[in-house]
């Protein structure tokens, strides 16, 4: 009898050991998807409904994930915002417009009244930046999917997003379907699409972003070259932008 | 008129001619009529007269990738102007004047990738984020053109560089930077055709910069070790030093102070109001500092607010002798100095304030409203911009009036009011 206790006490052991807890689950989902060192030519067109609003094509490379992120992005198109070059790092915003020298800082409010504000949704680092509060079992477009509700961790109480709700495909582990809020109130949907292997990663090549409170306004942003560029930590720094002269990625 | 195919458009065909453009070229040309009511001296009186300047101005940029880490970049500008002056009186000879200017030509070499950066040429340099007024920009040309800026901003569309060198050291959160001008100085036969493309140098200029991020701050030190001053005739060597911060309040408000002091500087001051004459004075480390933030809120509105102390300004008796002594230069004694301008546009005050609002009222167009207010006399500037853009082109139409009573800054201006219809179209 003792025996058996002790066997099914190692067995429970080893079962605990190697089951995949939510927030492990959620950082394959992360994994799945995630370029270390990406440079990419993105086009962000928005439309109020059917209507096309405006269309930017952007060039830039990031790095790293979540609150630890940054991207450098340069906008090529159209005309009238060509050579302006933005800085993300975390929070923090820098925009150099392209006869000043001094780039000027931007408010995270700025920063998500823009366009720019939906690169928070491409780049969010879901098992970084937040918490698994629950996960549920779920039909999404008669696909199993997991439903992750997240809080935003207590390390990333700055993050303009503090709960997510995340629609995952079981047999792919594809996230399809995203919601952001603060909590209360509903900011950016998003429906993530156009799935290809690229760089060994099963990339959404497109993402569908509606506004929380206007659901016609919405920015399809969508990847028109992806690459992988190592470049130095200070090339993210706020007085490198003058200095640096964007490229396509190879 | 002078020479339409001058060497600033040679230089524009040369640099046409190199291998194909990784980073697309950028040109942007701007058309501006101009009608204006001002004061304009005719023989002992000043009467009030309307006229209208036209000026066309173009500008072609590009930067490219020559190899790994090195690349070139530059800006060329020309204008053509029918009233370069500013005044009815004094109409250019061939009835439009031809300016064009190098901006920036200059070539980067990233030798350490990121981290250490060389470049050589012309370049711009502004460390302030100040936009009302700019007390980190301690090298600087000033805007070139005519065309009205009617924003209220302190840096124009187009400046000139400086011909030099620079190297930035990045390193963790800190970079230093050391920008090196030398006199560059020439014949007045040469400067005939050097006039298109560049102005002369007449001192040397060498400027460190630390730039620091503490936390969610960036703090920034400078130091200009130079002679005279931008055009000065001073060989003696002068030093100024400055500081800055940028940082952000919560998630809508950002903030920024700098300050810069000059171990001396030359100034006009009031000899004898009565009979207007001046003389000249030398203020040690008078501080020029600038205090502002800007707020947004949830629905695409802006307000931004700065003060900008001057301490070569004038106050107190100083400055009641100034504004007497700007009334009997008007009324009896117009070839005296001015005195109220000295320091470029509303700048005699020791105090003044600034309030922009700007919106977006649909997906095109923005507007935007602002005052500048001498807080001494409570005079100022009024300006309102409309902005209508599409993909390649936008329509800018606005509207800037002076006012106070005729014993303030303000109401002693020639300008009375200004508008501005520009239409821009980008290439």
């Amino acid at each position: 009898m003792k025996r058996m206790i002790l066997a099914t006490l190692a067995l429970w052991i080893a079962a605990s050991a190697y089951a995949e807890s939510p927030q492990e689950l959620l950082a394959r989902i992360d994994a799945g998807r995630y370029i270390p060192d990406l440079s990419f030519v993105l086009q962000m067109t928005s439309f109020d409904g059917e209507k096309q609003l405006d269309s930017n094509t952007l060039w830039g490379f990031v790095k790293g994930l979540g609150g630890e992120n940054k991207s450098l992005i340069a906008f090529a198109e159209p005309a009238s915002v060509r050579g302006r070059k933005m800085l993300m790092d975390g929070n923090i915003v820098y925009l150099l417009f392209p006869k000043t020298t001094n780039p000027i800082r931007l408010s995270p409010l700025q920063i998500l009244m823009g366009e720019a504000s939906n690169g928070d949704v491409v780049r969010t680092g879901f098992a970084q930046d937040y918490d698994v509060v629950s996960l549920e079992d779920t039909q999404r477009s008669g696909t199993a999917c997991y439903l992750f509700s997240l809080a935003v961790k207590e390390s990333r109480r700055d993050a303009t997003y503090k709960k997510v709700q995340l629609w995952v495909q079981k047999e792919s582990l594809r996230a399809v379907y995203a919601e952001f809020s603060t909590g209360d109130r509903l900011l950016k949907q998003a429906t993530y699409s156009d799935f290809r292997n690229a760089l060994d990663r099963d990339i959404p090549f497109a993402v569908d972003i509606h506004d929380g409170e206007n659901p016609q306004k919405h920015t399809v942003m969508t990847y028109l070259k992806l690459g992988r560029k190592t470049v130095a930590d200070t090339v993210f720094r706020r007085d490198y932008l003058q200095s640096w002269t964007p490229e396509q990625p190879k | 008129m002078k020479r339409i195919l001058c060497p600033a458009v040679l230089s524009v065909l040369a640099v046409l001619a190199l291998p194909a453009a990784v980073w697309a070229w950028d040109a942007q040309a701007l058309l501006d009529l101009v009608p204006t009511a001002a004061l304009v001296q005719q023989g002992p009186a000043w009467m009030q007269t309307e006229f209208t300047e036209v000026s066309g101005q173009a500008a072609l940029s590009h930067n490219q990738t020559l190899a790994e880490g090195l690349s070139v970049s530059g800006t060329a500008w020309g204008m053509a102007d029918t009233l370069p002056s500013g005044t009815p009186l004094a109409t250019p000879p061939g009835k439009i004047d031809i300016e064009s200017r190098i901006l920036e030509l200059k070539l980067i070499w990233e030798v350490v990738p990121g981290t250490l950066i060389w470049d050589i040429g012309k370049k711009v340099i502004h460390p302030s984020s100040g936009f009302f007024k700019t007390p980190l920009n301690v090298i600087s040309h000033g805007a070139l053109g005519d065309a009205a800026n009617l924003s209220g901003a302190a840096v124009g569309m187009w400046e000139e560089g400086w011909v030099g060198t620079d190297v930035t050291l990045l390193v963790g959160n800190l970079s230093i930077s050391n920008f090196f001008s030398p006199r560059l100085q020439w014949s007045s036969q040469t400067d005939t055709a050097l006039q298109y493309v560049s102005l002369q140098q007449n001192d040397f200029q060498n400027l460190t910069r630390m730039d620091v991020r503490i936390g969610e701050a960036d703090v920034r030190f400078l130091g200009l070790l130079s002679t005279g001053g931008p055009g000065s005739g001073d060989p003696g060597v002068h030093l100024l030093l400055g500081a800055g911060l940028d940082t952000n309040i919560g998630a809508s408000i950002t903030v920024r102070a700098e300050i810069s002091a000059a171990d001396s500087q030359s100034r006009l001051t009031v000899a004898d109001a009565q009979y207007a004459t001046a003389s000249t004075d030398t203020v040690n480390w008078a501080p020029h500092a600038l205090v502002g933030a800007t707020w947004t809120n949830a629905q695409q509105l802006s307000v931004m607010a700065e003060y900008y102390y001057n301490g070569c300004g004038f106050m107190g008796a100083d400055y009641a002798q100034l504004i007497q002594y700007s009334q009997n230069r008007r009324n009896t004694y117009p070839t005296a100095p001015d005195l109220l301008d000295q320091f470029g546009d509303f700048d005699a005050g020791r105090h003044y304030g600034f309030v922009r609002v700007s919106g977006k009222i649909d997906d095109k167009l923005t507007a935007a409203g602002w005052t500048q207010v001498n807080l001494q006399d409570l005079s100022g500037l009024t300006g309102i911009v409309l902005t209508f853009t599409y993909d390649k082109w936008s329509l800018n139409g606005s509207f800037m009036d002076a006012w106070g009573t005729a014993d303030t800054e303000g109401g002693l201006s020639p300008l009375l009011w200004k508008v501005d219809l520009e239409i821009s179209l980008f290439l």
